[in-house]
């Protein structure tokens, strides 16, 4: 007899995806064979709106809403673009600013993705405490900037506003209370046994097929593969603040969901020592001229390495503003992760990707 | 009891995105987690058009989002609230006229309750689901003077 496949289509609107996108699942005996994606229901046209609807000055903070998680780095690589044309030199303070922005911004993207993957794997209460503590970061971001998702915090030669001592003091206490909770979690995540059943083993991609398939951040981390844009650009000055590379070897589930774990931690010793050497210093520099030429740019986001390219010939208008952004480049390496997995494991390897959707259609 | 009795005390949501940059959409989370908790009010985020009374929609109306935009809330039987959440799905905010985005759901479906900001913070969005909750109200105390009309 021959053998059937079965075809489970998902999306594109579904209880457990928070994004339009649309899987078509082709299955045989629980197995997964084949999979088809469509992401282009949110297709914007931001790249197009970059160049004819906007100044360079405003990009900044339409680029943020390329994507409401890594907006912080999206404005940021932008303006770095913007100002290695124009020829700016920043100072410590700001550099420092931005960095400390950025480990924010990732200590609750990975906190975000961490309770995704519980949820969907079936641990509803577990979910609801990652919630809880992210809302302490959520609350420094916005004491930090004034708004919880869109900062609008970076412009051109500068952030938006400063910060004073007592919001020091909270960043500081709020992160000593989080780090001791990841500590919590981190044992959780390692010994509970019903965890493990789902976590360990599940969805494994191996480092040969890391580097083959072009993986990147705490994807390509989790099997050992030494990727990050923050070892390779000095674009920010990640090294001076304490940063260092979190690897681990196995490439499943779990592995994914301890870089994560282990990064935060990371972040937040980045925070700590930002915090205590702060120097003194303008939080905006004066900004002269108009960009002309062409910039890259490459940052490392929650989810992997995003690159900017932005053309300008010297007027307020650009001439072309090209996002890559991690799901985009990664989408191969989901489909190599799918083929082969269980269907019933799917929500939960869907959920440790930590896809973006806004991202990868703009 | 009739389920019309019921649904005031715990109407269920059904969101979609059609656009969004995902930023109201963790808000939501956010605001269904334990420190806001709008599960409080009987409120549970369900997937199925057809048992949900609140349709939550956020996101900058894309051009191909649109068909199951109204697709999903024909589905949804009487009476519904739609409450549209964020700038974006007010007026298309800042992606307004551009090439692939259609300015706002109003354009497409009835809209009770517009909550603004980018993104709504969890605050506004409580504000507008209990705004939600005495529109529903209404709908279903009319729609049942219509049958006591005629029965």
């Amino acid at each position: 007899m021959p053998k059937k496949s079965i075809n489970i289509p998902i999306g594109s609107q579904h209880i457990s995806l928070l994004e339009p996108v649309r899987f078509k699942f082709t299955t045989e005996n629980e197995k997964i064979v084949g999979i088809d994606w469509d992401v282009g229901f949110v297709h914007r046209g931001i790249e197009k709106a970059c160049t004819q609807k906007f100044e360079y000055k405003q990009v900044g903070y339409v680029v943020a809403r390329v994507c409401g998680l890594c907006a912080i780095t999206h404005s940021l690589a932008y303006t770095y673009a913007i100002e290695q044309l124009l020829g700016l030199e920043l100072n410590k303070k700001i550099q420092y600013l931005r960095v400390l922005m950025l480990e924010l911004d990732r200590i609750h993207s990975h906190m975000l993705c961490l309770s995704h993957t519980v949820e969907n794997a079936g641990f509803e209460a577990m979910f609801m405490k990652i919630m809880n503590d992210r809302e302490a970061i959520m609350q420094l971001q916005e004491a930090i900037s004034g708004n919880r998702i869109q900062f609008d915090y970076i412009s051109v030669g500068g952030v938006n506003r400063d910060i004073d001592k007592a919001i020091e003091k909270q960043i500081l206490k709020e992160v000593q209370i989080l780090d001791h909770k990841i500590d919590d979690l981190i044992e959780a995540f390692e010994t509970n046994w019903s965890l493990s059943l789902k976590f360990k083993g599940i969805g494994v991609l191996s480092k040969e097929d890391a580097y083959i398939y072009n993986a990147m951040g705490p994807l390509a981390r989790a099997t050992g593969a030494r990727i990050d844009t923050r070892l390779e650009s000095n674009v920010m000055p990640h090294k001076e603040v304490g940063y260092e590379t979190i690897l681990f070897e196995g490439g499943d589930i779990y592995a994914r969901n301890m870089v994560r774990l282990y990064e935060i931690k990371n972040s937040i010793q980045m925070v700590q020592n930002i915090i205590q050497g702060l120097p003194e210093g303008e939080i905006q520099l004066k900004v002269k001229g108009k960009p002309k030429g062409e910039a890259l740019i490459r940052l490392e986001a929650p989810r992997g390495e995003i690159f900017y390219y932005v053309r300008a010939d010297g007027g307020n208008m650009l001439r072309r503003v090209r996002i890559k952004t991690p799901t985009y480049s990664q989408v191969p390496t989901f489909i190599k992760i799918f083929k082969g997995a269980n269907y019933a494991d799917a929500p939960a390897i869907l959920a440790s990707f930590d896809p973006c959707m806004s991202c990868t259609a703009k | 009891m009739n389920l019309d009795t019921y649904k005031k005390k715990s109407p269920w949501i059904l969101h979609y995105n059609c656009g969004s940059c995902n930023g109201c959409d963790i808000e939501i989370l956010a605001a269904l987690a334990p420190k806001y908790d709008l599960e409080r009010f009987g409120i549970l985020n369900n997937g199925n058009p057809k048992q949900a009374d609140i349709f939550l929609v956020t996101g900058a109306l894309t051009y191909r989002s649109r068909a199951r935009l109204i697709e999903l809330y024909k589905q949804i039987p009487e009476p519904k609230v739609v409450v549209a959440l964020g700038s974006c799905t007010c007026t298309g905010g800042v992606f307004r006229d551009m090439y692939n985005v259609e300015n706002g759901i109003d354009s497409f479906i009835p809209v009770d309750v517009y909550i603004p900001g980018c993104a709504a913070s969890p605050e506004l969005i409580i504000d507008g689901i209990i705004k939600a909750i005495d529109i529903l109200e209404a709908k279903t105390n009319e729609k049942e003077k219509v049958k006591k009309d005629f029965t």
